[in-house]
């Protein structure tokens, strides 16, 4: 057993607080990106970036299930829970950054490193945790609970991580007579709450569902066993859509990852509102009309993780409240977007997700080193 | 379920007519054209789908290009996002003008010969009106079935409601019916012990709340009835919560969109008030997510079952005249929506199922010289009666949220009263008066041009003019005349050289006297609300109506019916009770067209419910 491995059930809710946090701290970035595209042009990346990230809001929940299952309780008002952005993030002997940005091909080359899929070559293998080269001021996400300086070689392995937390835990559990999977099943959000493109939303309530839900959120992101499509040959994985729209072109049946043969992909590059990224409130200034939309939306956005927080716990019929809040906020992006920033000619505002309450601040970065 | 890609690629017209015979030869991709095909295909079934228009929409970027149309058009009426197409052409409803005594006016694709001037529309594209309803999905009700046996009035189905019922269930099941069984047991409605909905009905509206707050408990008397007023929800063929309680227990997952490329499901129901003409998030029920079901079925050697063929107009019907059967039909092909050229291709099967809806049907039926043993092609002509009406709440109530009608006063569908005039069904429209005025865009050229209003004040002008809008629209029966039809001529042809539908019109006295009935009860009701009335009609419209000193605008229902109908013998009706030809033996002529009577149900539901019943027939027909 490897000095990494999840031993208690606290650390499995921490890790799986995390997952939650992983899960969330994609959606900003792929909302404001799918927000950023003008009207009339990018459909298809329209379409792609929005059941992306719709399928992101399902992996929130289903990390919240599994959480709920094993008797924990999601919080995404805990001030370490929002993101600061940029976040780093695990992309095999590095980690990168995540940021807010416009939908460009910069932000698609951020966005296929996030659902990249990631085995590790021969030479690492077996080599444990990798030193974090950014600050430890940045949200790290991914990373483990009692070696806040070290991450996982990917989000795959943090997944793997966990699975076999669970495996272990309810196997020592079950010597002694009893589960781990002690949480109470009306905390579970249910499938009437989500039907998409992929995917569905289930109960967690033992080992298997748990572990099924995990490879749900791995095969959505990165692909089954490095095929491009998840185990039912039903669903393009993330990474290969997000690929689809940098190399313009769709995949189909019995393509080879990396050479999609379909259809082409119109992709108008240009076709986004400038904006300037990883913007934060204080760089607007003050007085101004954007700098008070800004700040409301900061505000409803830290009041919606507060009814996330209470639909995840025990009241799932909440979240039918938080329809109507994406609009607003779909609206108030909108506005942040399509209006200039004072002070920076050519550039328009953004959205900056700077949370009341959260902790996190952004820093500089350092160097990366392999830890045996 | 997702569009698989390959569906995409269209047959073409050489293949289709070297093709041999096909099992099925469905013309029209609509409601009833896809249940038949996905039954049929479901069943190891060869079906040729033919479809006047492009097909461009049977993927996502094509459906978004409708929207955009939609998005920029100035008009925002049933048929804004479809493009002009000569060769497929539909009603086009602003286009319309108020007859002279005894004149024709055929300068709109349906001829109108009067006396009433119909804005009835249907959709001539890949999908068909599913492309455009509104998708309110009630049931007809068990007297609706016999209103001659019980009123008197128009004519009794050959079916009972009880014959129908399972496949009313396979209807909702189909579309994805979003209700509440409690919402829907009103005027003797029944649903077996065990039965929801595969969807949780869609709440109502914070205006039908504001208008139900003001007239429940109250009621109103009719022919020595009393009928007590309340504001119940409509069932809606859209996307809502899946009930887990449906099927047994094993719940509900909805299904399929159009989409090539994984993007999108058909969402939920955002309340995007534009449901008519065009559902942004496909979260309203069309065609194309049955058919997606029926594109994917592959026979066991991989081969596709179901074959789309785009841009085919069905022009003649090639009658076998030893056994009275469909030899073959001929369709015209053309490459080109702008341009008239095409090729005239023969195509063969074994049953041929027309489901082009009651007018287009019924048109080339009689273009083929087809009129039937009955004689009745083209007769009965029906669509329900809309008279609308129009106030000002005096409070706020929010109009132009949420999906285009949710709710509505439906208590007045049957009683009694139904020996003297139509029953009525009202829809509370959550869209404003759009529908009577042209609302919003022509309360913003008013606050702009005559009030001179601009920044906050317009702003807050608009707020309070739309958000009070109250629009009462009441659907009408319409009972089955001969005398209404649709004919063909040959001086009027389109751009194919096909025969455009002659639409023949009388608004029947039942209906009228049910409309002037409903005039005084939408004043009733107005009055329990504190609502000012602004409802007037134009002497100059082109649906008025004058009845015993009153003018009426009476407008189109776009809920076709009756142009075959279906009967007990072959000289009463078109076709039997699985709505066969009674004349010839592998012909179905399904939809709407095969209605008796259509009551004050929105058709759909039933005509899908009609085609479940077919799909069996023509199974055994073929084994």
């Amino acid at each position: 057993m490897s000095s990494y491995s999840i031993r208690t059930l606290d650390e499995l809710k921490e890790f799986l607080h995390r997952a939650m946090q992983l899960e969330h701290a994609t959606i900003p970035p792929y909302l404001t990106a799918l927000y950023s595209i003008k009207p009339g042009v990018n459909q298809d990346a329209t379409q792609v970036l929005r059941v992306i990230v719709v399928e992101e809001m399902l992996h929130l929940t289903i990390a919240a299930n599994i959480l709920n299952a094993i008797g924990g309780t999601p919080d995404l008002a805990r001030p370490d829970f929002a993101a600061s952005y940029p976040a780093s993030l695990p992309d095999g002997e590095t980690d990168f950054e995540v940021g807010i940005q416009a939908f460009s091909r910069e932000a698609l080359a951020t966005f296929l490193k996030i659902e990249r899929p990631a085995q590790r070559p021969k030479q690492l293998a077996g080599k444990g945790l990798i030193q974090r080269k950014t600050s430890a001021n940045t949200t790290a996400l991914g990373s483990h609970p009692r070696y806040e300086d070290l991450h996982f070689y990917s989000i795959g392995e943090f997944y793997s991580a966990i699975a076999e937390g669970i495996e272990y835990l309810e196997a020592e559990a079950h010597r002694q007579g009893t589960t781990i999977f002690t949480g109470d099943g009306s905390r579970q959000i249910t499938p009437e709450f989500y039907y998409s493109g992929g995917g569905t939303l289930f109960p967690v309530t033992d080992r298997k569902s748990a572990l099924e839900a995990i490879a749900l959120i791995i095969e959505q992101g990165e692909g089954d066993g490095g095929g491009i499509y998840d185990n039912d040959e039903h669903e393009l994985a993330h990474y290969y859509r997000f690929e689809e729209l940098v190399k313009g072109r769709y995949y189909q049946k019995g393509d080879q990852p990396g050479h999609p043969t379909g259809p082409q992909v119109q992709v108008d590059w240009e076709g986004a509102y400038p904006i300037k990224a990883n913007l934060k409130v204080a760089e607007i200034p003050e007085g101004s009309e954007l700098r008070e939309a800004a700040a409301a939306f900061n505000a409803r956005y830290g009041e919606f993780l507060q009814l996330l927080t209470r639909a995840y716990n025990g009241q799932p019929s909440l979240l039918l409240e938080a329809v109507p809040t994406m609009f607003e906020f779909r609206n108030t992006i909108l506005e942040l977007i399509r209006n200039p920033l004072p002070n920076h000619p050519g550039m328009n505002g953004s959205p900056t997700y700077e949370i009341p309450g959260s902790t996190k601040q952004a820093a500089p970065t350092r160097q990366s080193e392999v830890i045996a | 379920m997702l569009f698989p890609l390959e569906s995409t690629l269209k047959a073409d017209a050489k293949t289709v007519a070297g093709s041999g015979e096909y099992d099925v030869v469905i013309v029209g991709s609509g409601i009833s054209g896809a249940i038949i095909a996905k039954q049929a295909a479901e069943a190891g079934k060869r079906v040729l789908m033919l479809e006047a228009g492009t097909g461009a929409n049977i993927t996502l970027a094509g459906y978004d290009d409708l929207l955009t149309t939609f998005y920029s058009a100035v008009s925002k009426d049933n048929q804004s996002p479809f493009p002009v197409n000569a060769n497929a052409a539909m009603p086009r409803s602003p286009k319309l003008r108020k007859l002279q005594a005894g004149e024709t006016d055929s300068s709109t694709y349906i001829v109108q010969s009067g006396p009433y001037v119909s804005d009835t529309t249907y959709t001539r594209i890949f999908g068909g009106t599913t492309m455009h309803w509104e998708a309110k999905t009630p049931r007809m009700l068990r007297s609706d079935f016999k209103t001659r046996s019980i009123f008197g009035q128009g004519l009794d189905w050959p079916l009972s409601f009880e014959e129908i019922e399972d496949d009313y269930r396979l209807a909702e099941r189909e579309i994805g019916v979003s209700a509440n069984v409690e919402d829907q047991q009103y005027l003797g409605q029944t649903f077996p012990g065990d039965y929801v909905f595969p969807m949780r009905g869609l709440p109502l509206s914070y205006l039908d709340q504001q208008v139900n707050k003001g007239i429940e408990g109250t009621s109103v008397e009719l022919c020595g009835k009393t009928y007590p007023l309340k504001v119940r929800p409509y069932p809606q063929g859209r996307n809502s919560i899946p009930n887990p309680a449906y099927d047994g227990g094993k719940g509900y997952r909805p299904i399929g969109a159009v989409d090539t490329h994984q993007v999108e499901e058909g969402g939920r129901c955002q309340g995007n008030t534009n449901c008519v003409p065009l559902c942004p998030v496909q979260a309203r029920y069309h065609s194309g997510k049955t058919l997606a079901k029926a594109f994917a079925k592959n026979a066991k050697a991989g081969e596709r079952l179901v074959e789309l063929l785009a841009q085919a107009v069905a022009s003649k019907v090639d009658i076998d005249p030893d056994n009275g059967k469909v030899r073959s039909l001929e369709v015209k092909v053309y490459k080109d929506p702008a341009s008239a050229a095409h090729e005239t291709i023969t195509v063969k099967g074994k049953v041929f199922v027309f489901a082009a809806g009651a007018i287009e049907t019924a048109r080339l039926m009689l273009a083929s010289g087809l009129r039937s043993t009955s004689g009745l092609v083209g007769r009965n002509l029906m669509d329900h009666a809309y008279l609308l009406n129009w106030a000002l709440m005096p409070q706020i109530c929010g109009t132009m949220r949420g999906t285009s009608s949710t709710g509505g006063i439906v208590d007045l569908r049957d009683g009694p009263f139904r020996e003297r005039q139509a029953a009525f069904a009202i829809d509370i429209h959550n869209d404003g008066w759009g529908w009577a005025t042209g609302a919003p865009t022509s309360d913003l050229l008013e606050l702009v041009d005559d009030r001179n209003l601009h920044g906050a004040d317009l702003r807050r002008g608009m707020v309070d003019r739309v958000s009070r809008q109250l629009l009462l629209a009441f659907m009408l029966e319409v009972m089955p005349d001969e005398s209404n039809r649709i004919t063909v001529d040959p001086q009027y042809t389109d751009a194919l050289g096909n025969m455009r539908p002659i639409l023949s019109f009388t608004v029947p006295e039942y209906t009228m006297k049910g409309a002037a009935y409903g005039r005084r009860f939408a004043r009733t009701v107005f009055a329990r609300l504190g609502a000012q009335d602004h409802t007037h009609y134009d002497p100059s419209d082109f649906g008025y109506v004058a009845y015993e000193g009153q003018g009426y605008a009476i407008r189109g229902g776009n809920h076709l019916a009756g142009t075959h109908i279906m009967g007990t013998t072959r000289t009463n009706s078109v076709v039997d009770k699985n709505q066969r030809s009674w004349d010839h033996e592998n012909l179905y002529l399904v939809g709407g067209g095969s209605m008796p009577t259509i009551g004050t149900a929105n058709v759909t539901l039933t005509l899908a419910a009609m085609c479940f019943r077919s799909s069996r027939d023509i199974l055994k027909y073929l084994h």
